[in-house]
């Protein structure tokens, strides 16, 4: 072997390792559930000795009512924390990207929720929602108003709350950095030019953030599409199923229901969708970013 | 000297006889051996906990204990019984895990132990066992595969089995003049009747959330009031008479219950009863413990016990768990005979002392015990009338107690039509009963 093809080798060896370890533990678990899905697969029984079913189990799921309104849960949900949860941690952050006294053990308190375990943050708003003796109906009753049945009646909305409580602040403190590292050049020009405040958030730091905003964003609609124990703590997906999430449905028909192959299929589907809304939201980014180009290079072109 | 003679013969005899018990110990050949065993974390094996030293000290066998909560044992166990060598030698199982293990042939059939003179003790007194809780929980192949019947067979025993009984609070009773309810229309009333007479207590704390609790609640009635999931011919009458009277009386419950009962669990239910905030608990025997523990509870010594109250028939639940020797164990000897000794008149009664439940007859007659928990001989009472057939325990039980217990939810909390909700939910079930193979012969 000559020393060209052994510099060309070079780099795969070096990254096969990682290569290897990557296909172990990720493709291998991946396919593993996309073959269950294919069989009917009780718990007690060992992948070999299941039976091939083919899209039974997709067509299943298609057709069961109670997988659609998971879904719709889901969704709701969802698109419910995460547009909120952007409202309030980019607002938070643009008020906060700041020099006043005591700032960082602000900023250290805003993200002090996101670092509490899901299950103790489930617990804790189940108690403060409790009828009687909940932190919350207490307050309403000593200032004379009528209790809220805040996982009955409200189960979804209440859900919706203590998800926002807990992950704003990763909206928060990814928004922030992506202010403090702004080029300050372009914020002292568009000042100097008499932009105002909110000119200076809307035409400059918004949309010098975007490609953050973005990802951001995207992670938080995978998370909210996953969470499992929040929701299990609170409501075991009740009443009825309104607060029953994919997540939620998919462990249930594991465990509860003893479908191994249903839940895996239920497991394929969102990470279809997923996957879809991943990629449009990398696609949609490629499009601003040549668009830019495009821009910047006809301007270049005028010049 | 003839004193002294006699007092030599006899200690001779006394040796003579040790000496023959120590010949015949049947726990001699397995001295040494270590089992390991999967049990809940539970107040009935809390207290087999306190008596397992006894157990070791009289037999030589050690035992491990892994005691994990219940529903991640029944994940745990699934896994475990896959295998080809499990690590467990005994396992404590959920009553509605009998029929996923008996079907995927994971637990030994109890015979050639009962049957092997070595290991099986003639003063066992099998029929001392409580009936319901033998055939629902450790029965299976009998009767609709999970009843008594002839052509069934012994895969566990009952040990940490349980019954429902009414609980009441005697102060709120003898307050108001009220006679503690014996019928189910006496049991509506009263439960209604309370919120008008102590302004701010409930009624009846009854689990209601969604799934597995709504589910619970809703069978505890359907007994009782003459009905059933499944015909004999399974198919599902969930929704005739009996059905919608007991769905009504689950919703008349909520709504006189206390607030936010709707999304009760059992740990609420017994909550609030606990705090004083009901005045009535229809629920589990496990629970008469923790009622009068002055850590848990504002009403000891206010709680009264009566049986489950009666609609067209007798009928309280039978649930809890029970044990059984792995098909994969390694020990599977000493685990019958730390299974024999637990669950024998004498392991019975030393574990209720410990405050669990015990699963004999006698143990609930006995004299020490009804001395140390009197309510024990009301509970015997209600084991007479343990239904064993209140809940089918069939393989695909899981799905369709789900789909109750949400459609029982939307029917509390979105005041979905009774009639409809369970037409829906029997239309359902048939179809899961169809796929999985119950309609083969008809």
């Amino acid at each position: 072997m000559n020393n060209a093809s052994i510099n060309r080798l070079a780099p795969f060896v070096f990254l096969a390792p990682a290569a290897i370890i990557m296909l172990i533990a990720l493709l291998y678990p991946l396919l593993y559930m996309v073959y269950g899905s294919f069989r009917e697969w009780d718990p007690s029984q060992t992948i070999g000795e299941t039976e091939f079913v083919g899209f039974k189990n997709y067509i299943t799921l298609l057709n069961d009512p109670s997988f659609h309104e998971s879904l719709g849960v889901t969704l709701k949900f969802a698109f419910a924390v995460v547009s909120i949860e952007m409202l309030l941690g980019v607002g938070l952050a643009l008020l906060l990207d700041r020099n006043i006294r005591g700032i960082s053990i602000l900023r250290t308190m805003f993200i002090l929720p996101m670092m509490i375990a899901p299950v103790v943050v489930g617990l804790m708003w189940r108690y403060m929602y409790h009828p009687t003796v909940g932190t919350f109906n207490r307050f309403l009753k000593s200032m004379g108003f009528e209790g809220v049945d805040w996982l009955g009646q409200h189960a979804l909305m209440s859900i919706i709350i203590a998800d926002i409580w807990q992950w704003t602040p990763f909206i928060f403190i990814l928004t922030l950095a992506a202010l403090q590292s702004l080029p300050k050049s372009t914020l002292e020009a568009a000042r100097i030019d008499g932009a105002t405040g909110w000119q200076q958030i809307i035409y400059i730091k918004i949309p010098l953030m975007m490609p953050v905003l973005i990802v951001t964003c995207l992670l938080r609609l995978i998370d909210a599409f996953k969470v499992l124990e929040v929701i299990l703590v609170m409501t075991e997906g009740g009443p009825g199923l309104s607060t029953e999430i994919l997540a939620l449905r998919i462990s249930r028909t594991a465990t509860e229901f003893r479908e191994l192959g249903v839940a895996a299929a239920m497991s394929n589907y969102l990470l279809i969708l997923l996957l879809i809304f991943t990629l449009s939201m990398i696609a949609y980014n490629k499009y601003v970013e040549n668009r830019a180009a495009r821009l910047r290079a006809a301007k270049e072109g005028d010049a | 000297m003839l004193k002294t003679i006699s007092k030599i013969a006899g200690a001779t005899a006394g040796l003579a006889m040790l000496a023959t018990t120590a010949l015949s110990n049947p726990y001699k050949e397995y001295e040494g051996t270590t089992l390991v065993v999967n049990f809940p974390a539970h107040p009935h094996y809390n207290a087999v906990m306190q008596i397992l030293p006894e157990f070791t000290k009289e037999t030589g066998i050690e035992v491990e204990v892994d005691q994990l909560p219940y529903l991640k044992m029944r994940e745990r166990q699934t896994l475990e019984l896959a295998q080809d060598e499990g690590d467990y030698d005994l396992i404590a199982y959920v009553v509605f895990s009998k029929a996923d293990y008996v079907y995927a042939d994971q637990l030994e059939n109890l015979a050639r132990y009962f049957m092997n003179p070595k290991l099986a003790d003639p003063s066992y007194d099998a029929s001392d066992l409580i009936d319901g809780y033998v055939y629902n929980i450790g029965f299976a192949g009998g009767n609709k595969g999970y009843l008594e019947g002839k052509t069934g067979s012994l895969f566990g025993v009952p040990y940490g089995s349980e019954t429902s009984v009414l609980g009441y609070r005697t102060d709120i009773f003898e307050k108001h003049g009220l006679k503690v309810p014996e019928t189910y229309d006496e049991l509506l009333e009263t439960a209604c009747k309370i919120p008008e007479l102590e302004p701010g207590m409930g009624g009846l704390s009854s689990r209601a959330a969604s799934g597995h609790h709504a589910s619970h609640a809703f069978l505890l009635h359907l007994a009782p009031l003459g009905g059933r999931v499944f015909d004999d011919n399974w198919n599902p009458i969930v929704n005739n008479d009996a059905g919608v009277k007991a769905a009504n009386a689950l919703k008349q419950i909520v709504d006189c219950g206390p607030e936010g009962a709707s999304s009760f669990g059992f740990g609420e239910a017994l909550g609030s009863f606990l705090n004083g905030d009901t005045a009535m608990f229809l629920d589990t025997t496990v629970v008469a413990g923790q009622i009068n523990d002055p850590s848990k509870s504002k009403v000891v010594g206010k709680v009264g016990w009566a049986m489950h109250p009666m609609g067209t028939r007798r009928g309280s639940q039978t649930g809890g768990f029970g044990i059984g020797i792995p098909k994969n164990a390694e020990n599977k000897e000493a685990a019958f005979l730390l299974m024999q000794w637990l669950t024998s008149k004498q392991g019975d009664k030393l574990v209720a002392l410990a405050g669990g439940n015990p699963s004999r007859f006698s143990t609930h007659a006995d004299a020490d015990v009804n001395a140390k928990f009197p309510h024990m001989a009301t509970f015997g009472e209600a084991l007479k009338y343990a239904d064993p057939d209140w809940r089918p325990i069939i393989p695909v039980w899981g799905k369709i107690n789900a789909d109750i217990g949400t459609t029982l939810s939307k029917v509390l909390t979105e005041d979905l039509d009774i009639k409809e909700a369970l037409d829906g939910v029997a239309e359902r079930t048939k179809a899961v009963m169809e796929e999985a193979g119950y309609y083969t012969w008809q």
